[in-house]
């Protein structure tokens, strides 16, 4: 295996630069690793160079660029998203869209060989005219109501247009859809481990979910080996919602939209910031990607969507046995 | 050796009877007279109900009732075989003693490769495609086209994922290819919303077939066209007229007012027993097409207008041989 060289992970506390760099240091003890954080995280590896950095600073760009000269880094990981949505509207867009352009800067000025970025599948929108599977070129339309999935959409187009002025430099863009697995927490995630599940009523979309392995696995061989483009990382085969509750015994509580959208004071939704359909449209309607490029540059993923979805429910004891 | 492995009896068989005929007789002296002097203890136990037992028995079973009737995975489209298997005998029902359904001409379809059928639409409901999918299916077992369902329908509640477990995908390109290239059959409506949308008096003449996207797919994955004429669903749910209105505000296009429909409440949802004829068309061959001829405009525009006069004049026939509306 070629060196990569320096590998600079940004947002190294988010479970994705987590694993990463618990991957990579087990594949390669000797690799060198840069990580850039808010705060130091809890059990950093003492492999890992540490500096703190916070992204939403005005003079974020130019401290990241010296740090990345400084330490020689050929190969950047911008992990540095949330994993879900907050009411800070507006630090969000600072940290996330913001955030996402000093780190293009820096990597700009200091001419590194790859950007890697973290995306979602969350950014194609759940629209009732998708197509069953959505391709990497599929426009990104979103949805109005969900802050964060906008914040992701104007980070991709500023990332379009940052490629085509920076051609030198190959930029890998992983789009996953929902990650579940043993260890995965996110908004998601805490939505489906409530005892009483609230689902749309007359609306049963096909879902898809990746297991965190896989997900990982994807951002590692997308970190050491070339792959330029956009990837969907998803896992194989769908499952409708109602069977993914069914599989885990949920208590299904059901709402008509007229009702479940107006319940905007619902104590999961008062954090998110965004109004309910933010969230509900992506169980109301299609959204499913097509991974047939990401399994032919990354290999086809070990867990299916079901595979995961099990996994996930196994640890977290949700199935009741009887 | 002498410890070989007997393979010939069963592990669990019953051990060979030993007792001896006397042995017997005074076992069952020994029990017949333990039984007269301890009555009480033989006394057969009154039959009570172990009600927690059997309510636990019903949660187990109203918890797994989800489940029986579904598959644990359905296919990348939604379709869902137990779903499937379990509306067929109403679909059969539909098929032969409702609307009395007549197929014509199934030979016509090649015994092997996938093949995208384009017929004529007509209803709100997409009954014509359910029938049509199950009539073909009824006659070659391992064929099932699958049916294309327009947008709007997608939005409905209730309607869209009992659509997909029975094989409807949504109406566009893509998906029509993507099913074409893993070998699936197609069954394809290209009036799309215009045709569902005909009123009564327009009844069984076709409107524009889409700006010829239908060639395009076929001329794109190199299969045959295969047309089909289908009469008798435009009398199932004749539409008077249109009533935009109150549709606008629950989404839906427009509200069709049939002889029955907002008359006799949800009862006006069944359609009408009128009698179908299916009849399927001689396939309109590509082969001798240049591979580039996906990209000729006007190749695709003539093809797509000899492919609808093709279908009218299958319904035409179809019309002219029947004698009614009813049989």
């Amino acid at each position: 295996m070629n060196s990569p060289g320096v590998i600079a992970i940004t947002g190294l506390g988010s479970f994705l630069g987590r694993t990463l760099v618990r991957r990579l240091l087990q594949r390669t003890p000797e690799i060198r690793i840069v990580g850039l954080d808010q705060r130091r995280p809890f059990r950093l590896d003492p492999l890992v160079r540490f500096h703190t950095i916070d992204l939403t600073e005005p003079t974020a760009d130019s401290r990241v660029a010296e740090v990345l000269a400084e330490e020689r880094a050929e190969v950047v990981v911008h992990t540095a998203f949330r994993s879900e949505p907050t009411a800070d509207l507006e630090m969000d867009h600072e940290l996330e869209t913001i955030g996402s352009l000093h780190v293009m800067n820096a990597c700009a000025a200091t001419k590194v060989k790859r950007l890697v970025v973290t995306s979602s599948t969350m950014l194609y929108g759940p629209r009732p005219d998708n197509p069953n599977f959505l391709t990497e070129q599929h426009p990104l339309r979103g949805h109005p109501g969900s802050h964060s999935v906008s914040n992701r959409i104007q980070v991709e187009s500023l990332l379009a247009q940052w490629r085509a002025r920076n051609p030198d430099t190959e930029v890998t863009v992983l789009r996953n859809c929902w990650i579940f697995g043993p260890t995965y927490w996110d908004h998601v995630a805490r939505y489906f481990s409530r005892p009483l599940v609230p689902k749309l009523i007359g609306y049963d979309p096909l879902m898809q979910f990746v297991h965190e392995d896989d997900s990982s696995h994807a951002l590692e061989s997308a970190t050491l080996h070339p792959h330029p483009g956009v990837f969907n990382v998803v896992g194989q085969g769908v499952l409708p919602l109602s069977t993914i509750l069914r599989i885990a015994g949920k208590r299904i509580l059901p709402a008509p939209p007229a009702i479940l959208y107006r319940m905007a004071n619902y104590p999961s939704q008062g954090q998110s910031g965004d109004p309910p359909e933010g969230f509900y449209d992506y169980l109301r309607y299609l959204w499913v990607a097509d991974g047939q490029r990401g399994w032919d540059a990354f290999g086809e993923p070990i867990y299916t969507t079901r595979e995961a979805w099990m996994s996930f429910i196994s640890t977290r004891r949700m199935r009741r046995y009887r | 050796m002498s410890d070989e492995i007997d393979l010939e009896t069963p592990i669990d068989a019953e051990p060979p009877h030993v007792l001896s005929p006397e042995l017997r007789d005074a076992l069952d002296r020994l029990r017949g007279e333990i039984r007269t002097r301890f009555p009480e203890r033989h006394r057969v136990p009154v039959e009570t109900i172990d009600w927690m037992a059997l309510i636990q028995q019903i949660q187990r079973r109203v918890s797994t009732l989800g489940m029986s009737e579904r598959s644990g995975t359905v296919d990348e489209f939604g379709m869902d075989e137990i779903v499937l298997r379990r509306a067929r005998p109403l679909l059969e029902l539909l098929y032969e003693h409702y609307w009395r359904i007549e197929l014509h001409g199934i030979d016509r379809i090649p015994d092997t490769g996938p093949c995208l059928f384009v017929a004529n639409r007509s209803g709100l409901l997409p009954y014509d495609g359910l029938m049509v999918s199950h009539a073909i299916w009824r006659r070659r077992s391992k064929l099932r086209p699958r049916f294309m369902v327009a947008d709007w329908l997608i939005t409905l509640p209730f309607v869209q994922p009992f659509l997909a477990r029975l094989g409807g995908v949504r109406a566009c390109r893509e998906n029509a290819e993507r099913l074409i290239r893993s070998g699936e059959s197609v069954l394809v409506f290209p009036e799309g919303q215009k045709g569902a949308a005909k009123v009564f008096r327009e009844r069984y003449r076709l409107k524009r077939f889409g700006r010829g996207g239908v060639v395009r797919v076929a001329l794109e994955t190199r299969i045959p066209i295969i047309p089909i004429g289908i009469v008798g669903p435009e009398e199932a749910h004749p539409i008077l007229f249109k009533w935009g209105a109150p549709a606008r505000m629950v989404g839906l296009p427009f509200l069709p007012v049939t002889p029955t429909f907002p008359l006799l409440g949800p009862l006006g949802f069944l359609p009408l027993p009128t009698k179908w004829v299916i009849q399927i068309g001689e396939p309109i061959s590509i082969d001798h097409l240049a591979p580039d001829a996906a990209s000729d405009e006007l190749l695709i525009s003539r093809m797509n207008e000899e492919l609808r006069s093709k279908i009218q004049v299958l319904i035409d026939t179809g019309l002219s041989d029947r004698s009614s509306v009813w049989d």
